[in-house]
């Protein structure tokens, strides 16, 4: 007759986990000027908003981790938002088995363990990616105006600018919609 | 005076004998009867489907005449589906840049439409497979070099099925994807992650423009239905491989018909869109799966327009045919595309231009549920 034992596995990790999401989009500029001269008028704006120019690309990186892109000569921006947590979890559980299944039980009780941490850890991490995600969904309204606006600007900047070369400029009027009209005596 | 033939006279002239088959050789006859006949088939396809028997590797003569007048009926097929209605088209060859009238018989001279054994191995696959069966146990049908026939009887069988669990089966035939008309008609059922489209050159010449021709219609139908059917999409893996799909199938055929100086056999495309653009339905799912990420469904929103760059791609061919002087020798053949691309016009093609931008914008506009309509 066997002897019934009972075994405690117990186990814990630690795992450190990287998520992001991100998007891209084209900010609508239009042709007024040579490509590289618009390039430098929106890098103009840009600067203005507190992006930093590294060559061909605006970058800026907010406080809450936003990072925004823009590539200058094809007007793509990228928005990115990551998030990195180290994350813990661990689990004990208990069995009764026969003495002389003793080493199997307790093998299958670990791998049983391992793969329930496995799982509580991959949720965790889902987890936190919707939270990444919810978190630059909110930005991004916020961020299209902001682009919108620095779009906006850069275009009438470049309006005058194909102004002043087409004559002398009289007046430039704009008003709170955002029109703008520039008179040019030929 | 007449005289009156007796009764054993009568009867020995009149003796039709019936022609004698194998049982399996008959279900393969009333198989492609059905497909033939399309919607006005007696036979409940999905019963034909779930059945299943085994068919012999070989059919005796009387079988292979029984089908061969079967498939004669394909071109009839083909003008019941709309081919038989009078319309316009740009001539090919000889008559290359003018433009024909009538109805597609009166438009074109008769051309054989080609049937080889690979339309007997589709029939006796669709024969012996037990479609209600799970897929895993169902035998694969491989590729092999198909007749404008064959491609047809693909496409009625993928047409049959539309409704039915059969068409998944179908579609992931690879026998079914090496036909381009299966993926003209059918790319929303065989969008799948990677896959590649045969190409198109069979659609734009000979007999293969004739049955272009004739299914244009139904053709728009199929692609206005499922540009619909994308508001109501939820999931943007599937989304995006429906876009990729579509996305190919659309470039290759239009390509290949710009190389072929047909591209009045692409109007269906405008015919298919024209009515979303003038009703305001943009392509814009309404609510992507929020626990996707947002670069996935992103992608998915710049899938969902497909058929949009498609009319982006009317609009520079529209540039170029108002670019055709009088006394060009596509004068005739560019004004007949001018007339057709006016039901999209120049509000049409900067509406699409929009729905494209706000699709990739970074806050698309989402489409509101009023507005969407049932796929």
């Amino acid at each position: 007759m066997s002897r019934a034992i009972q075994i405690r596995v117990s186990e814990s990790v630690v795992r450190t986990v990287h998520v992001e999401d991100g998007v891209q989009s084209q900010l609508e500029m239009l042709p007024i000027l040579a490509r590289d001269r618009q390039a430098e008028l929106l890098a103009a704006e840009l600067e203005k908003q507190g992006f930093q120019r590294d060559g061909a690309v605006a970058r800026r990186k907010d406080a809450d981790g936003l990072e925004i892109t823009v590539d200058l000569e094809t007007a793509t921006v990228t928005v990115r938002l990551g998030a990195e947590a180290d994350l813990t979890e661990s689990i004990e559980r208990r069995a009764s088995v026969g003495v002389e299944r003793r080493g199997d039980a307790e093998a299958a009780l670990r791998d049983d363990v391992m793969r329930d941490l496995d799982e509580r850890l991959n949720q965790r991490t889902e987890a936190l990616r919707r939270e990444v995600t919810q978190r630059l969904e909110r930005k991004l309204g916020d961020l299209r105006k902001e682009l919108d606006d620095a779009v906006g600007r850069a275009t009438v900047a470049a309006l005058t600018e194909k102004a002043a070369s087409l004559g002398h400029i009289e007046s430039v009027v704009s008003d709170e919609a955002g029109n703008v009209a520039i008179k040019v005596k030929l | 005076m007449t005289t009156e033939p007796d009764a054993e006279e009568l009867e020995a002239d009149d003796l039709v004998e019936t022609p004698q088959v194998a049982a399996s050789e008959h279900d393969l006859i009333v198989m492609a009867r059905t497909l033939v006949m399309g919607p006005a088939a007696q036979d409940d396809i999905w019963a034909l489907l779930c059945a299943s028997r085994a068919a012999a590797p070989k059919i005796g003569p009387t079988c292979a005449a029984l089908l061969q007048d079967t498939l004669r009926y394909a071109w009839h097929a083909l003008w019941m589906r709309g081919g038989a209605r009078p319309g316009a088209s740009i001539g090919a060859g000889a008559r290359a840049g003018t433009t024909l009238r009538g109805r597609l018989w009166e438009r074109h001279a008769p051309v054989p439409l080609a049937f080889t054994s690979a339309s007997v191995e589709l029939l006796r696959w669709l024969v012996a497979t037990p479609f209600a069966a799970p897929a895993s146990t169902i035998p694969t049908l491989p590729a092999r070099p198909l007749a404008m026939g064959d491609q047809l009887l693909i496409y009625l069988a993928l047409d049959a099925a539309r409704a039915t669990p059969a068409l998944r089966v179908l579609a992931a035939q690879p026998f079914v994807r090496a036909a381009p008309l299966a993926w003209l008609g059918y790319a929303n059922a065989l969008a799948r992650r990677g896959a590649a489209a045969p190409s198109f050159g069979s659609l734009t010449e000979g007999a293969g423009a004739i049955v272009v021709e004739a299914l244009a219609g139904e053709l728009a139908k199929r692609w206005h239905a499922v540009e619909l059917g994308k508001r109501a999409m939820f999931e943007p893996e599937l989304l995006i491989e429906l876009g990729a799909a579509q996305d190919q199938t659309l470039t290759d055929f239009m390509a290949a018909c710009d190389a072929a100086r047909r591209r009045d056999l692409a109007l269906f495309v405008i015919d298919a869109a024209a009515p979303l653009l003038a009703r305001n339905l943009p392509p814009t799912p309404a609510a992507l799966d929020p626990n996707t990420t947002l670069a996935t469904r992103a992608q998915a929103r710049i899938a969902a327009g497909s058929l949009l760059r498609t009319i982006g791609r009317w609009g520079e061919w529209d540039q170029q045919h108002r670019g055709v002087r009088f006394i060009d020798d596509d004068y005739a053949a560019a004004q007949l595309l001018l007339e057709r691309f006016e039901t999209i016009g120049a509000s049409g093609l900067g509406r699409a231009a929009h729905w494209l931008a706000d699709l990739a914008s970074l806050v698309p506009t989402t489409a509101t549920s009023d507005t969407v309509a049932p796929p």
